[in-house]
C-alpha cells in the first residue's frame, strides 16, 4: 500500500423518509414505558382468578399494615424538655458526654453533673439531660420517663450486662429512642480489629434495639472531651429526631424533679429530726394533665397526695418566635439547680452556694433571664399582697372610709413584709434574715442570683450565705436595679390582667387569705375543696335565708374589687327565671354595687406606680360593665369559691376587724337539707304559667314548626337556590322562568325578621359569602374523591378532635385554665407534698433521679392482680412460688409474693410450684391497681452488682379480678374397715359426719383404680361412711378423694423505698429474702424424706413350682405344645466304649523302632524329593529358553520370508508401473 | 397506701357517692345519716341499693354502724353479669336504675340486671322515662349495641310494685368525647300513657287532654296508649304519662307525670294529668338544651369519664341534684367544668338560658374488663 489511510464513510442520519418515521415511533413508544400493560395486554391477563385474589389481598395486607390506629394529638403547643437519658456501665463516659453536649448547645461548662440538667437546644426544643448510674433501680426509674437514651458502650470491652438489662427494661415499660454510642474506640491500635468490632457491635446492637439503628462513633478524647466535630453530630442528631408517643408516658403525668426544697417547720425539725417533712418538688410536668390533689407515687419512695400544685414562670424558656436561624448567647438557657447552675449546691445535709471566683461573672450573666422570671413571680405576689392589703381598707372605705396614707403606709410595711409572706412556705426563714433595709436589698439580690432556693439555704447557712450574697452585691450591683425596674413593669402587667377575669377570683381570695392566717392560706391556696367544705357549700346555697347572710358576709369578707363586682353581677341578673339563681340573688345588694368599683378605682390610683394608671381605669370600668353585661357566674355557684369554704374559720376574725356583719349559720336547716330525699327530679318553675300565651310564644321556635334561622330555614334556602340556579327553562312548556332579583330577597328578608333593622351591606356581603360557600361545597362534593376509607375518616375525626381540644381553652389565662384541665404538660410546675420520709430530705442525693409520677383514680388502690409471666431466658434459674418478687409496675417498684399458676383446658387454675422453663404461666400477686396491659419486670433482687443476668422475669398485667382462685390438688386419704360386696365402709378421710355430708356424692377411687362414690356417712366412727364401688375392695386397699384446695395469694405488697436509704447505701435495698436465702443464712437443710434416698436395690430370688400338666390335656395339645419327654443326649454308654491298648515292653520297643525308622524314611524322602524338585526346576527354565530360541528363529525366518514377499511385490508394482510409462 | 377516702355528711345524694366512689375506686365515708332524725340511720330503700350495689360488684366492702347513721363504702371492683334484685318500693325502681345506667358500661361483663319493685311513682323517673330519655344520652357516648337495652316486662304502681324490669348493658372500654352543642328543632312528640288496674279509657282520656296542650305547636304528636292486664299489671291501680320531644339533632327532652299512689294524698283526675305533663314538657323543653334535666348528671359523669379531650354538652339550667353531683365529680376526680351561660338573643323563642358545659375527660379506661 502506499500508506494512504482511507477514510471510513460517516452515518448520515436519516431525517425524513420511512426508517426515520419508524425510529420516531419506537422513540415515542420508550417515552411511554408505562404503557406495557397496554401495549402487551396478553401478558397481564388474568391467568388465575385465585391467584390474583391472593396478590390483591397480599397488596391490601401490606397496605393496612402500614396503618397506625389514629389516635388524638395532644402534644401541647410548647412541650416540656425532652428527657435524654444518658446510661451506660460505668466508666464509660457518661458524665463527660453530657459535658460535651452541654458545651456544644449552649458553650457553658458543667463540672458536675448533678441531678437533671435543662437546656434549651434550639429554638423549638430543649432538653434534659439526666445520667443515669449502674444502679438498677436507677436505670428502671429512669427508662419510663425517657425519650431518647444514649446508650453507651464501651468498645474497647464490648456490651456489659447493664446494656441488655437495660434494654429489657425499655422493652418491658415502652421502649423509647435510643442511640447507641460507642466510645473508648482509640483503645485500638489496629484498624482492623477497630473496624470489626465496630461492626460486631453494630450488628448485636441492631438485633436488640432494630435493624438500621443509629449508633455512634465517638473516636477518641481531647484534652479530656471528646472530638467537637463528633460531638456536634451527635447533637444536631439529637435535635432533629422524632418522638413516637409511648402509652404510658402519654396516660400518665410525671416530673422530673430538678429542685426540691424542705419546707418543714424548723423548730419542728430541731425538736424532732425524724418528723415528717413537707417538701416542694418543681419540675417540668410531662405526660398528660396533672390533677391538683391528685395522688402521686414517687418511685423509690412511695405515694403520696399532692397536697398543692401550682405553676412557675418557665425558668428556662425556649426564645421568642423570631425569624432568624440560629439562637444568640442569651437564648442558650441552662438550668440545672442541683448541679449549682443557679449558685446552689446540694451538700449532704446542707445546701451550699458555690461561686467560684472565676465564674461568678459568667455565670450571673447568664442565669439572669431565668431568674429574672423568678423574680416576677415573687413580685406577683407581693402585689396580690399589696392589693390585698389595700383591699381590706377599700371594704371599710366602702361603708366607713379609712384614708390612702395610712393605707400607703401599711403598704410600706406590707412590701418589707412581703418577702416574709409571699409564699407561704417560706415566711419564717425570711421574717429571720430581713430585719435591716439593706438585708431586703441582699436578698432581692440572691432571689435573683438563684430563684428561692437561696432563701432556703439562708435559714440553714446563714452567715455563709450573707457572706456569699455581699460578694454578690459588690460585684453585681447594677443588674440588680435592672431587676427592679423590671419587676415594676411586671406588676403593671398582672394587675389589670387580674380584673378582666373574672375566673381569677380564686386566686385573688387566695392571697387574701394568706394573709391572714398562716394555716388558712394553706388550705385556701388550693383549687379543690375537702369534702365536708363543699358540702357546707351546697347547703347554703339552696337555702333562701342563710345565703342572703351568706352573700353579705362574702361580700365584707372578701372585699375584693372583683368579689364586689360579681356581687353587682347577681344583682343585675336578679330577674333572671333561673331558679336556683332566683334564691340566692334575691338580696338586694345593689347598693353594693357601685361604691366597690369606684372605690376600687381610686384605691389603684392611689396605691399605683405611675405608668400604668391611667389605662387601669378605664380597663377597670370597661371590665366592670362587662361583667354586668355577663351571666352571673355560675361556676362560683357550682364549684363555690375558696373563700366561701373558710368562712367558718374566717367568721371570728372578722368580727374583730369590723363587726359590721356576721354571718350566722342556722345549723338545722343545714341537717335538713343534708338528709333530704335524693331524687334527680328536676321541680319546674313554678312562676312559668304555660296557659299563657306569652309563655307558649316564647318556646315557639324549639319546634320545626317554629322560625328557623336564616341559614337553615327552608323558605330562604330555596330562594338562595333559586337565585343561583334560578334561570332555567321548562323544556315541556316552553315557559321561561327567570331567578328571583336580590332586591325583592332582601325585602322578604326584612320582612321575615319582623322588621328587625340590619345593615344593607352587611347582609349583601354575607350573603355573597354563603353563596360562595355553597359553591364550594357543591363542587368539593362533585369533584372531591369518595373513595374515602374508613382509616380516612377516623384519622380526620380525631384531628378534629385535637383542634378542638387546642382551641377550646387557648385564649384563658393560665390559672383559670389549669382548674378546667389540670397543669397542662410543659408547665414548670411545683408540688408540695407533706408528710414525706424524714430520710428523703436527709439522705438526698441528686445523682439518683426523684420522678413524681401521677396516678389516676383507681390506681392508688391495692388489690389482686392476674398476669401472664414468662422466666426470662437469660435469667439461670426457675422461680418458685411463694418466694418474693420485685416487680417492676407502672411508676413502682415493690416487693410482693407471686403464686403461679397454669389455666388448665377445663379453666381451673392449678398452683405450679416453679415457672415452667421455657413458657409462659399465670402469677397473681397482691399489689397496686394498674391498668391490664401493662408490662412488668420482676427481679429476685436490686442490691449490688452481680455477674448474672438480673431480670427474672417479664409479662403483663391480664386482670384484675378478686376473685380468681388458684387451687392446688388435694388427696384425702382413707381405709376400709368393712366389706360388703360392692359397698364399703371407709374411715379415715374425715374427721365429723357432717364433712361427710358435704362430700356426699363425691366420686373416689382405690390405688388400683377401682372407682367408686361416697354414700352417706356413718354414726360410728366419728368420719366413716359408706361407699360403693365398681368392684369388691380388699381390706389392703387405699381409698382416695380427688379434691381441689384453694389458695389464697400473701397479701404482701411492699414497695422498695431506695431512695430512703442514706447515700452510698442507695443500692443496697433488700427486703424479704426468698426460701432459698433464708435457709442458706440460716444454715437450715431439709432432711429429705428417707422414701425419697436412693437405695441399693436386693432383690430374694423367687421360685417357681413346676407346672402340672394332666394327662388327658398333655394328649390332647399339639405336638408344639406337649411338653418334651425326651432326655438330652448324654455320654457314650461304657460298653459302646472302645477298650484302651496298654503294650508290652516289647511292643513298645517295636513300636519306638518303628517311628524312628519312619522318620528317617521320611527324612530321607524329604531330601530327595527336594533334590529332585530342584532338578525339575533347571529341566524346566532349561526348556523354557530353549522354546524362546526356537520362537526366535521361527520370527526372524518369517520376517526374512515376509521381507522377500514384499520386495517382490515392490517390484512387481515398480515394474508395471514403468512398464506402463514405457508404453506412453 | 396513702389512699384517702372522702367523708360527706347526711343521707341526700348518696346515690352519687357511692356510685362515683365505685367508678373512682375512692373510699367514702357517710356520716350522721337521719342523726337527728326520729328514726335515725339508712331507710329501707337505702339498704337495698346498697345491696344492688354489693350484688354488682365483687370484693366492695360496706360497713354500717348499729344504728345505721354512718356508712363507709370501700369499692370493690365492678363484675356485672346477670343480677336480680327486688327492689325496695318505697322508692320506684328508677332510683336504682338511675345508678345502674351510670354503672352499667363500666363492669367487667355485660350486665344483665332483672329489677322488681315499683316501676312508676311521683317521685322518681320512671322506667318509661329513663328508656325513652337517658339511653339515647348514653348512645351518643358509643354505648349502644345490640345488648343495649331496657325492657318494661310488667308494670307496677306505688304503692304496692310488683312490676319487673331488666336492663341490659354492654361494656366499653373507653367512652368517646361527644359535642352536643346544637339541640336542634323538636319533630315529633312521643309519649306513653299507661294505666294498670284501671279502666283502659284512663289512658285515652290521658292523651285527648295532653294533646289539646301540645297541638299548638305540633302536629306529629304520638302518645301510645299502654293497659297492662293481669299478671303484668302489678299489685296497685295507677295510671300516667311519660311526653318524650325528639329533636331533629337528635336529643331528646322528657316529662312525665304519675297519678298518686293510692291512700297517698288526693287523686287526681287523667285530664288533669294529661294537661299538667304536658305544661311539664313544655317547661323542659323551655329549659332546653341536648340533655334534659332529670339526665343531666348521667351526660356529665359519662363526659368526666371520657377520654383526655374536650367534651361539650348545651344542657338548660342546672337543677341542684346535677350541681351537687358537680361538685362531687370534682372531689371524687378532680375535674371542674367549664361553666358558660348562654343567653337567648332578644328575637328569638327558644326558652331560657342554656348552660354550655366543657370539659377535659379524665381518660378514663374500664380497669374491670379483662384483657384476652
Amino acid at each position: 500500500m502506499d500508506g494512504k489511510v482511507k477514510k471510513q464513510k460517516q452515518h448520515q442520519q436519516k431525517h425524513s423518509g420511512p426508517k426515520a418515521e419508524k425510529k420516531k415511533l419506537k422513540q415515542k413508544n420508550d417515552s411511554v414505558e408505562e404503557d406495557e400493560r397496554k401495549r402487551n395486554p396478553k401478558a397481564f391477563a388474568v391467568q388465575s382468578a385465585v391467584r390474583m385474589a391472593k396478590t390483591f389481598h397480599r397488596a391490601q395486607d401490606i397496605k393496612t399494615k402500614k396503618h397506625h390506629i389514629p389516635i388524638v394529638d395532644r402534644t401541647p403547643l410548647e412541650p416540656p424538655p425532652i428527657v435524654v437519658v444518658v446510661v451506660g456501665p460505668p466508666k464509660v463516659g457518661k458524665s463527660t458526654l453530657i459535658r460535651c453536649l452541654i458545651k456544644n448547645f449552649t458553650r457553658q461548662k458543667l463540672t458536675d453533673i448533678c441531678g437533671p440538667v435543662t437546656i434549651v437546644s434550639g429554638k423549638k426544643r430543649r432538653l434534659t439531660f439526666v445520667e443515669c448510674n449502674n444502679d438498677i433501680n436507677t436505670m428502671i426509674d429512669v427508662a419510663k420517663v425517657a425519650d431518647l437514651v444514649l446508650m453507651l458502650i464501651d468498645a474497647s470491652f464490648g456490651f456489659e450486662m447493664e446494656t441488655f438489662e437495660f434494654l429489657n427494661i425499655c422493652q418491658v415499660h415502652g421502649f423509647p429512642r435510643i442511640m447507641g454510642v460507642l466510645t473508648h474506640l482509640d483503645a485500638f491500635k489496629n484498624n482492623k480489629t477497630l473496624r470489626k468490632t465496630k461492626k460486631n457491635l453494630k450488628h448485636r446492637f441492631w438485633t436488640e434495639v432494630y435493624q438500621g439503628a443509629k449508633l455512634f462513633y465517638l473516636s477518641g478524647m481531647v484534652y479530656g472531651e471528646y472530638q467537637n466535630q463528633e460531638v456536634k453530630n451527635l447533637g444536631r442528631f439529637i435535635s432533629v429526631m422524632k418522638f413516637r408517643p409511648l402509652v404510658w408516658q402519654t396516660s400518665h403525668p410525671y416530673v422530673v424533679v430538678d429542685r426540691l426544697e424542705d419546707l418543714t417547720d424548723h423548730e419542728r425539725v430541731r425538736t424532732d429530726p425524724k418528723c415528717d417533712r413537707t417538701v416542694s418538688l418543681y419540675g417540668y410536668l410531662r405526660g398528660t394533665h396533672l390533677k391538683n390533689k391528685g395522688q402521686v407515687h414517687i418511685p423509690g419512695v412511695g405515694d403520696f397526695q399532692v397536697s398543692d400544685v401550682n405553676f412557675l414562670p418557665d425558668p428556662c424558656p425556649l426564645p421568642d418566635t423570631q425569624k432568624k436561624r440560629a439562637l444568640n448567647e442569651k437564648e442558650r438557657l441552662l438550668y440545672a439547680p442541683m448541679a449549682g447552675v443557679g449558685g446552689v449546691v446540694y451538700d449532704k445535709d446542707a445546701v451550699y452556694i458555690d461561686l467560684p471566683a472565676s465564674h461568678v461573672r459568667q455565670l450571673q450573666e447568664e442565669v439572669r433571664p431565668t431568674t429574672e422570671l423568678v423574680q416576677s413571680l415573687i413580685e406577683t405576689h407581693v402585689t396580690l399582697d399589696a392589693k390585698m392589703a389595700a383591699s381590706k381598707v377599700s371594704l371599710f372605705s366602702g361603708s366607713a372610709s379609712l384614708d390612702p396614707t395610712d393605707i400607703n403606709d401599711e403598704k410600706q410595711e406590707g412590701h418589707r413584709e412581703m418577702r416574709v409572706w409571699d409564699s407561704n412556705t417560706q415566711r419564717e426563714r425570711r421574717k429571720v434574715v430581713f430585719t435591716g433595709g439593706e438585708k431586703e436589698e441582699q436578698s432581692d439580690f440572691s432571689g435573683s442570683s438563684s430563684d428561692e432556693d437561696d432563701d432556703s439555704s439562708e435559714s440553714d447557712q446563714e452567715d455563709q450565705e450573707q457572706d456569699e450574697d455581699e460578694k454578690n452585691i459588690t460585684s453585681h450591683a447594677p443588674p440588680v436595679k435592672k431587676q427592679k425596674l423590671e419587676e415594676i413593669k411586671g406588676e403593671s402587667e398582672v394587675i389589670p390582667e387580674v380584673l378582666a377575669f373574672a375566673d381569677s377570683e380564686d386566686e385573688l381570695e387566695k392571697s387574701e387569705v394568706e394573709s391572714e392566717g398562716e394555716d388558712e392560706a394553706e388550705r385556701a391556696g388550693d383549687s379543690g375543696h375537702s369534702s365536708e367544705e363543699s358540702k357546707e357549700e351546697s347547703d347554703e346555697e339552696e337555702n333562701e335565708d342563710e345565703v342572703m347572710e351568706e352573700e353579705t358576709g362574702t361580700a365584707k369578707g372578701y372585699d375584693s374589687e372583683e368579689e364586689e363586682k360579681s356581687g353587682g353581677r347577681h344583682a343585675v341578673d336578679d330577674c333572671r327565671p333561673h331558679s336556683n339563681f332566683k334564691l340566692i340573688w334575691r338580696p338586694g345588694v345593689v347598693s353594693f354595687v357601685c361604691p366597690p368599683s369606684v372605690c376600687v378605682i381610686s384605691l389603684f390610683l392611689s396605691t399605683g406606680a405611675l405608668k400604668w394608671k391611667e389605662g387601669l381605669q378605664q380597663k377597670a370600668t370597661e371590665a366592670f360593665l362587662r361583667h354586668q353585661e355577663a351571666a352571673p357566674n355560675l361556676r362560683k355557684q357550682v364549684y363555690g369559691s375558696v373563700v366561701e369554704a373558710d368562712d367558718s374559720e374566717e367568721d371570728n376574725e372578722e368580727e374583730e376587724l369590723g363587726g359590721l356583719f356576721r354571718v350566722s349559720r342556722p345549723q338545722k336547716s343545714k341537717k335538713v337539707q343534708a338528709n333530704a330525699l335524693d331524687c334527680s327530679h328536676f321541680n319546674p318553675d313554678t312562676s312559668h304559667n304555660w296557659d299563657l300565651e306569652e309563655m307558649l310564644n316564647s318556646i315557639r321556635d324549639c319546634f320545626v314548626t317554629g322560625t328557623w334561622e336564616e341559614g337553615q330555614d327552608a323558605a330562604m334556602l330555596l330562594k338562595e337556590d333559586e337565585e343561583l340556579y334560578g334561570d332555567f327553562e321548562d323544556l315541556e312548556t316552553g315557559k321561561v322562568h327567570k331567578g328571583s332579583t336580590g332586591e325583592q330577597d332582601q325585602a322578604e328578608v326584612s320582612d321575615e325578621d319582623r322588621g328587625v333593622k340590619v345593615d344593607d351591606e352587611e347582609v349583601q356581603k354575607n350573603k355573597r359569602l354563603e353563596k360562595k360557600r355553597r359553591l364550594k361545597e357543591r363542587f368539593d362534593a362533585e369533584y372531591d374523591d369518595d373513595d374515602a376509607t374508613y382509616f380516612d375518616d377516623l384519622k380526620e375525626e380525631m384531628q378534629k378532635q385535637a383542634e378542638l381540644n387546642r382551641a377550646e381553652f387557648e385564649d384563658m389565662d393560665d390559672e383559670s385554665r389549669v382548674q378546667y384541665e389540670g397543669f397542662r404538660p410543659g408547665m414548670y410546675i411545683r408540688l408540695e407534698i407533706s408528710s414525706l420520709p424524714c430520710e428523703f430530705v436527709t439522705n438526698f442525693d441528686p445523682h439518683y433521679p426523684i420522678i413524681v409520677g401521677g396516678l389516676s383514680t383507681s390506681e392508688g388502690n391495692v388489690g389482686y392482680l392476674q398476669m401472664r409471666l414468662k422466666k426470662h431466658r437469660w435469667y439461670d434459674r426457675i422461680l418458685k412460688t411463694r418466694d418474693p418478687l420485685i416487680l417492676s409496675l407502672g411508676w413502682r417498684r415493690f416487693q410482693t409474693i407471686p403464686l403461679y399458676h397454669i389455666e388448665d383446658h377445663n379453666g381451673r387454675h392449678r398452683l405450679l410450684k416453679y415457672t415452667p422453663q421455657h413458657m409462659h404461666c399465670g402469677a397473681s400477686i397482691w399489689g397496686p391497681i394498674t391498668p391490664q396491659g401493662t408490662g412488668f419486670l420482676a427481679f429476685q433482687s436490686v442490691s449490688g452488682v452481680k455477674a448474672n443476668f438480673r431480670i427474672a422475669a417479664t409479662g403483663v398485667i391480664l386482670d384484675l379480678d378478686k376473685s380468681v382462685t388458684i387451687v392446688k390438688k388435694l388427696k384425702l386419704i382413707g381405709y376400709p374397715y368393712k366389706i360388703f360386696q360392692n359397698t364399703c365402709f371407709i374411715k379415715g378421710m374425715f374427721n365429723t359426719v357432717l364433712e361427710v355430708a358435704k362430700f356426699e356424692g363425691a366420686s373416689i377411687r382405690t390405688v388400683s383404680g377401682i372407682r367408686g362414690q361416697i354414700k352417706k356417712a356413718l354414726s360410728t366412727p366419728p368420719g366413716a361412711f359408706r361407699a360403693t364401688f365398681e368392684d369388691r375392695l380388699l381390706m389392703s386397699d387405699i381409698v382416695f378423694l380427688r379434691s381441689w384446695y384453694p389458695v389464697p395469694v400473701p397479701q404482701l405488697y411492699n414497695p422498695i423505698t431506695s431512695l430512703l436509704l442514706p447515700v452510698g447505701q442507695k443500692d443496697t435495698w433488700s427486703g424479704m429474702r426468698t426460701l432459698g436465702q433464708l435457709k442458706h443464712d440460716l444454715g437450715i437443710r431439709n432432711k429429705p424424706s428417707t422414701d425419697s434416698l436412693y437405695k441399693t436395690i436386693t432383690r430374694a430370688p423367687r421360685h417357681f413350682n413346676q407346672l402340672h400338666i394332666p394327662k388327658e390335656l398333655q394328649k390332647a395339645l399339639p405336638f408344639k405344645s406337649k411338653p418334651k419327654l425326651q432326655q438330652l443326649k448324654g455320654k457314650t454308654p461304657r460298653d459302646l466304649k472302645r477298650p484302651s491298648v496298654i503294650r508290652e515292653p516289647h511292643e513298645r520297643k517295636v513300636v519306638e523302632l518303628l517311628r524312628a525308622l519312619s522318620t528317617v524314611h521320611n527324612y530321607k524322602k524329604k531330601a530327595a524329593h527336594t533334590v529332585h524338585h530342584a532338578k525339575h526346576k533347571e529341566f524346566l527354565q532349561q526348556k523354557e529358553k530353549e522354546e524362546e530360541a526356537k520362537l526366535k528363529r521361527k520370527k526372524d525366518a518369517q520376517k526374512k520370508l515376509y521381507r522377500i514377499m514384499g520386495q517382490r511385490d515392490q517390484k512387481k508394482l515398480r515394474s508395471s508401473l514403468k512398464g506402463t510409462t514405457q508404453d506412453d | 397506701m396513702a389512699s384517702h377516702g372522702l367523708s360527706y355528711e347526711g343521707c341526700n345524694f348518696l346515690r352519687q357517692r357511692l356510685v362515683l366512689s365505685t367508678l373512682s375506686g375512692k373510699r367514702v365515708k357517710i356520716k350522721s345519716i337521719r342523726s337527728k332524725d326520729d328514726e335515725p340511720g339508712l331507710r329501707d330503700f337505702e339498704a337495698s341499693f346498697i345491696r344492688l350495689l354489693d350484688k354488682v360488684t365483687n370484693g366492695s366492702r360496706i360497713e354500717i354502724n348499729q344504728t345505721g347513721t354512718v356508712l363507709v363504702y370501700q369499692p370493690g371492683l365492678l363484675y356485672g353479669g346477670t343480677v336480680e334484685h327486688d327492689c325496695n318500693p318505697q322508692r320506684s325502681i328508677g332510683y336504682y336504675l338511675e345508678a345502674l345506667l351510670m354503672l352499667g358500661p363500666f363492669m367487667k361483663t355485660p350486665l344483665k340486671a332483672t329489677l322488681r319493685g315499683v316501676t312508676n311513682d311521683p317521685t322518681d323517673p320512671t322506667v318509661d322515662l329513663l328508656k325513652s330519655a337517658a339511653l339515647p344520652v348514653m348512645k351518643n357516648f358509643g354505648i349502644d349495641g345490640e345488648g343495649f337495652d331496657l325492657k318494661v316486662l310488667k308494670r307496677g304502681m306505688a304503692p304496692g310494685g310488683g312490676g319487673e324490669v331488666v336492663f341490659t348493658c354492654p361494656v366499653r372500654r373507653t367512652i368517646r368525647p361527644v359535642q352536643l352543642t346544637e339541640p336542634g328543632k323538636i319533630k315529633r312528640i312521643r309519649g306513653v300513657a299507661y294505666s294498670v288496674r284501671v279502666s283502659p279509657q284512663m289512658a285515652n282520656r290521658i292523651v285527648e287532654s295532653a294533646r289539646s296542650i301540645l297541638n299548638k305547636f305540633l302536629p306529629d304528636i304520638y302518645i301510645y296508649t299502654d293497659h297492662m292486664k293481669g299478671a303484668n299489671s302489678g299489685k296497685s291501680p295507677g295510671f300516667g304519662l311519660t311526653l318524650v320531644a325528639e329533636t331533629l339533632s337528635g336529643s331528646f327532652l322528657s316529662a312525665e307525670m304519675s297519678s298518686t299512689p293510692q291512700g297517698q294524698g288526693d287523686p287526681i283526675l287523667p285530664e288533669d294529668l294529661g294537661r299538667n305533663c304536658a305544661k311539664l314538657l313544655l317547661e323542659e323543653i323551655y329549659r332546653g338544651g341536648c340533655v334534659d334535666s332529670s339526665n343531666q348528671s348521667l351526660a356529665l359523669l359519662l363526659m368526666t369519664l371520657g377520654q383526655q379531650d374536650v367534651s361539650k354538652v348545651l344542657l338548660g339550667p342546672l337543677s341542684p341534684y346535677t350541681i351537687e353531683f358537680l361538685r362531687h365529680i370534682r372531689d371524687f376526680f378532680q375535674l371542674m367544668f367549664k361553666i358558660e351561660i348562654q343567653k337567648p338573643l332578644e328575637d328569638e323563642r327558644k326558652g331560657g338560658d342554656k348552660v354550655l358545659m366543657t370539659c377535659v375527660g379524665v381518660g378514663y379506661s374500664n380497669i374491670n374488663k379483662t384483657v384476652k
